[in-house]
């Protein structure tokens, strides 16, 4: 039975990088979506899937998971040799890879998502936003940055040369900025910054999801 | 092949987390405290190691490692028979799953509270707010909840086997306990007896009790 990946239709969060884990791996699944307004994620069927009531989750024939990095995980394991080696195998590359992603969950994504809910969902639903809030949030953001500017000196991307799981984490909500007006991610006082996430946009595979949305490749 | 060095601070949050865990694995480490008291996290030298200013770090022969999660992982791995992190690919994830609803659906509430819990707690001279703690704690009882359902079918987040997704969980899962009595807190309530049981079994691993005064340099074990 072919995987089954159970998800909303916006193509962020956590929803999006599973996908874009699922495009980066090359592998074929079903796209059931879980429409959110209509609270079926509440409904007693998807909390047997997920005991927190959350999107995304999958079923690959049987085996059933929920959160998204840790479904990424997965998904690199199981589609091991194809398409990019999410979580390399050494363990002083593999260590490094962690220590990035933790730096993500922990340091980047609170702040961020401060600065998200106040100037894309608030906005979006026509509330004004907590200009203070804001504030705080952007000045917290390019503090990280700021690091990320001397940790992106040194290579290409976050954990090295080559794209991992830490660099894809960062797509869960930091591409919603500059689609809304907020350009912190590519100022040019911090142009290693800039340049990796030039490349992470511009990446084939995330082009390719926000062109054609969630869908189902069987 | 030098001995493991730990910098961080004796009481420490996140160098509890990284020591507890070291001790499980029988690590033998030394404590290097940092004086955070004076800045030391933030001087140039200590920028070049842990670019954003905080404590632990560990060097282990040379490689230097940051983040507790990450450490705690690359430990783990380089003793695979404590078996703290599953190989076998259905149980790995699962253990991925569990570490992850650590991070993202315990963390976030637990930590904010349990901080501050233990300022007070610890006496140091740090503001605290009231109204932070109680809506931490309420959303923690929420997402408790949820733990309750899945430990109502196995012993440990991941399955019958204790993992680090269990242990991350300490100190901040004691420290908002704070709040509570030993008897009723919101990691111990008759309401959910299964995070009560999972609970009391998690603090009473030598690995916890190991450094209830903090952490120390530990040679042997």
């Amino acid at each position: 039975m072919v995987l089954k990946f159970y998800a909303s239709q916006f193509v962020a969060a956590g929803n999006g990088i599973v996908a874009l884990a699922l495009a980066e791996k090359q592998a074929a699944f079903e796209f059931v979506p879980i429409d959110m307004a209509a609270k079926e994620h509440k409904t007693e069927e998807y909390i047997a899937m997920n005991p927190f009531a959350q999107v995304p989750a999958i079923n690959d024939d049987g085996f059933a998971m929920y959160e998204s990095r840790a479904i990424c995980r997965y998904l690199d394991e199981r589609f091991a040799g194809q398409g990019a080696t999410l979580v390399p195998k050494g363990m002083e590359e593999r260590a490094v890879v962690e220590q990035a992603i933790s730096v993500e969950s922990m340091a980047f994504a609170p702040p961020l998502a401060k600065v998200v809910m106040e100037l894309v969902f608030k906005v979006r639903r026509g509330l004004a936003p907590d200009r203070a809030l804001a504030d705080e949030g952007m000045k917290e953001i390019s503090n990280i940055l700021d690091v990320y500017e001397v940790i992106l000196a040194k290579h290409r991307y976050l954990a090295g040369d080559d794209f991992t799981l830490a660099d894809l984490v960062h797509y869960a909500y930091a591409p919603m900025l500059a689609e809304n007006g907020v350009d912190i991610m590519t100022v040019k006082e911090r142009p290693n910054v800039a340049r990796w996430w030039n490349e992470l946009m511009s990446r084939p595979t995330w082009i390719k999801l926000k062109a054609e949305g969630m869908k189902s490749t069987v | 092949m030098a001995i493991l060095k730990l910098h961080g601070g004796k009481q420490a949050t996140c160098t509890r987390r990284v020591a507890t865990v070291l001790h499980e694995l029988q690590v033998p480490f030394e404590l290097i405290e940092v004086d955070v008291a004076n800045g030391a996290h933030k001087s140039p030298e200590y920028l070049k190691i842990q670019p954003f200013g905080q404590i632990p770090y560990i060097d282990d022969d040379g490689f230097l490692l940051y983040e507790t999660r990450a450490i705690c992982r690359y430990i783990a791995a380089k003793y695979p028979e404590y078996g703290l992190i599953p190989t076998e690919p259905k149980a790995n994830a699962l253990f991925e799953q569990a570490a992850s609803v650590e991070l993202t659906n315990f963390d976030p509430s637990a930590s904010k509270a349990g901080l501050q819990l233990w300022i007070r707690k610890m006496g140091y001279p740090f503001p605290t707010d009231d109204k932070i703690i109680a809506d931490n704690l309420e959303t923690l009882e929420k997402k408790l909840d949820a733990y309750e359902a899945i430990l109502s079918k196995q012993r440990y987040l991941a399955g019958e086997t204790i993992t680090l997704a269990d242990i991350f969980h300490l100190p901040y899962g004691v420290f908002v306990t704070y709040a509570g009595s030993e008897s009723d807190s919101v990691m111990n309530r008759a309401s959910r007896p299964n995070v009560a049981r999972w609970y009391k079994q998690l603090i009473s691993r030598p690995s916890w009790l190991a450094y209830l005064d903090g952490v120390t340099t530990t040679t042997a074990y």
